[in-house]
């Protein structure tokens, strides 16, 4: 008797832990609200466009990837008038029943989050050919894991090497100028595990070195890892022990353990796809910035105005896709030149960083 | 050699064995009393959030480190609670915790610090700076600048193994791990013995929570614990149930992490080993040393058997 009781004391603890931590989030308080009001005017138009998001297993507090596809919700909720859901992954097997989940319930788009769910998103698309997906960072691949394109799939990709390219011109300008802190002529960047979309802002950073200071010393490393501070950190201070002196993370939450050593250290750090000025100001330098929230928003679009595009879609500095961050009064303003100047000849194709990494 | 055993990774793998080591230094002590607790994870984690929270709200340390232990406690209580009162599953009951502390505080870390994370401006753990060893070489480097709660481990791990087998209390409570039924006819409280061992463990296991978030990192991250709680339960099976071994174990866990980053980038006759390699070394360190030597350990003869007196 008591161990049935302890047994149901403890469900009853794990659903409200499922529960408390948003498994799955129904449409927001305001959606209801907008997608309410059509049926009270008794408009005859079509219902509110339904998108879902589908987030990876970063969760939606990962202060960065994650983060900003729900803010790209969030703002097209607010401005397109359209009716939205999330839905966290907690594990890579949840991709599939989750994207499931909302083409089942007659979703006009949903929306995967991250490289990770190529696999599953071609699963869930090919059953159900009359819904509209979008991936961010992939493409639909088969069980094989080749790329195979679906007539409604849109493959939402980045140009990260051109967001790399970009911070890599202030680090190499302020190395090789030996500005403040930085006055060993060495950067260094560390990604998470070493997946394209990790190397493709590596390799743009340490291009831009090599063009803009080719004296300057250059590192990388990994942490194998997108969520452990601790091993982050570890890289960082390995990095500095070697004379490094302006550290780039590409690594989830791990790279805030990678930021804080050089906090701890007292040298400069650059921050990646969200703008991290907040975790370390006078540290941070500047961010590496990905506008995942601005493709989410720009898709949900396509499909209210009836553009969708399925097949690759590229985001990149001409489409203020990518950019950087604010910048740490640290930065002087011939680094700042420097970069807009860098932004401007990307944009005009005069550059075109590359996107392999150039130091393992 | 440098990259081998030089003052850098040395110090590393102090740094990374410190919050396994004291995950396993709680292991050690619930199940010499006979429960298993694999809420460590879970203890672990909460100690993380809360110690950040609480800093960040009183920007007192001490108020922090205090906080983040109370929340060990309270986890472990609801284990104890379920696994020692209602007799539950224990490993059903830890891993339901687990699953609670993660909600919990991914959810709270969402409310409260979703836009901006954690402040920047909180109060962190010291490090203990020994300036007399700075010209020692490699000793020096390796314990001359780590952090406070690294001493106090150690510290805790002599005070532990001195307790455990040199004490009466420290019998009575391996006793009740071994043969409850003879240790109760004896008069001792087996459940009283148990509730303090599971205490201890949550406790020890927060510390080594906020050991990550307010000495390493300096802010909280969803799941930042990343499994250190079962990697401490691993080493605390190495270590054969005491706490010098858990310190052991946890120490060469620490290592195979440490090297897995000094590698990275060394060029050895040429060629560079790639960091996917690399990351295999603290599995290949934990089969080998598994393979070696943990044949010959013992577990506590009543570990996760709940007791039930004649009484009932």
């Amino acid at each position: 008797m008591k161990r049935l009781l302890a047994f149901a004391l403890m469900t009853m603890t794990v659903a409200a832990a499922c529960g408390g931590g948003a498994g799955t989030a129904s449409p927001s308080p305001s959606a209801a609200a907008t997608s309410a009001a059509p049926s009270k005017t008794a408009a005859p138009t079509a219902a509110a466009v339904k998108v879902g998001l589908v987030t990876d297993v970063g969760g939606l507090n990962d202060k960065s990837f994650n983060a900003l596809a729900n803010q790209g919700r969030l703002d097209a909720e607010k401005d397109l008038k359209v009716q939205t859901s999330v839905t966290e992954s907690k594990k890579q097997e949840d991709y599939v029943p989750n994207l499931t989940n909302y083409a089942q319930q007659k979703y006009d788009l949903v929306i995967a989050v991250g490289f990770l769910m190529t696999n599953a998103t071609w699963k869930v698309a090919k059953q159900f050919p009359d819904v509209k997906f979008a991936i961010i960072d992939g493409a639909p691949a088969n069980d094989k894991g080749d790329t195979e394109n679906l007539p409604n799939v849109a493959n939402l990709f980045f140009k990260e090497q051109e967001a790399g390219y970009l911070v890599g011109v202030i680090a190499a300008t302020m190395a090789k100028n030996k500005v403040g802190k930085a006055t060993h002529n060495t950067v260094c960047s560390m990604g998470g595990i070493p997946i394209p979309p990790v190397d493709r802002y590596i390799a743009g950073y340490q291009d831009a070195v090599k063009t803009v200071s080719p004296t300057t010393t250059i590192l990388n490393g990994y942490s194998n890892d997108f969520v452990d501070q601790a091993k982050g950190k570890e890289v960082g201070l390995n990095h500095i022990s070697k004379n490094c002196d302006i550290l780039f993370q590409v690594a989830g939450a791990s790279g805030l353990g990678y930021i804080q050593a050089a906090k701890d250290k007292g040298v400069y750090a650059i921050g990646v796809d969200a703008d991290q000025a907040y975790v370390a100001p006078g540290t941070v330098l500047t961010s590496a910035l990905k506008r995942v929230n601005k493709a989410v928003y720009d898709t949900i679009k396509a499909v209210v105005n009836k553009t969708f595009k399925a097949g690759d879609n590229s985001f990149n500095a001409t489409n203020d896709g990518v950019g950087y961050g604010t910048l740490d009064p640290a930065v002087p303003a011939d680094a700042k030149a420097a970069a807009d100047k860098a932004l401007a000849d990307i944009k005009s194709g005069k550059i075109t960083p590359k996107d392999a990494v150039q130091v393992k | 050699m440098e990259v081998l055993i030089g003052a850098g990774v040395l110090a590393a793998t102090i740094r990374l064995a410190t919050p396994v080591a004291l995950a396993a230094l709680g292991g050690v002590v619930t199940e010499r009393s006979g429960v298993v607790n694999i809420a460590l994870e879970g203890c672990m984690l909460v100690g993380a959030f809360f110690g950040v929270f609480a800093a960040d709200k009183t920007g007192s340390l001490p108020a922090a480190l205090a906080v983040a232990i109370l929340a060990g406690l309270a986890l472990a209580a609801m284990h104890a609670v379920a696994a020692i009162t209602f007799r539950a599953d224990q490993i059903v009951s830890g891993m339901a915790l687990n699953i609670l502390a993660l909600g919990l505080t991914s959810y709270l870390d969402y409310q409260l610090y979703s836009s901006t994370g954690t402040p920047p401006t909180i109060p962190l753990v010291p490090n203990v700076h020994l300036g007399f060893l700075e010209k020692v070489p490699v000793l020096g480097g390796a314990v001359g600048d780590q952090s406070a709660i690294v001493w106090v481990t150690l510290a805790i791990v002599v005070f532990l193994q001195l307790f455990l087998f040199r004490t009466v209390p420290g019998l009575r409570l391996r006793s009740v791990g071994e043969h409850p039924r003879a240790a109760d006819t004896l008069g001792i409280d087996v459940r009283r013995t148990r509730y303090w061992a599971v205490l201890a463990s949550g406790a020890l296991a927060a510390l080594g929570g906020v050991y990550l978030s307010l000495s390493v990192a300096g802010s909280f991250s969803d799941n930042m614990t990343n499994g250190k709680g079962f990697i401490g339960l691993a080493a605390m099976i190495f270590g054969r149930w005491t706490p010098l071994g858990a310190l052991g174990a946890a120490l060469v866990f620490g290592y195979g992490d440490a090297l897995s980053v000094s590698l990275q980038g060394v060029e050895v006759a040429g060629f560079v080993f790639p960091v996917q390699l690399l990351s295999t070394i603290p599995y290949l360190l934990t089969i080998l040393a598994v393979a070696g030597f943990v044949g010959r350990s013992r577990m506590p003869a009543a570990d996760g058997q709940p007791y039930e007196s004649e009484g009932h």
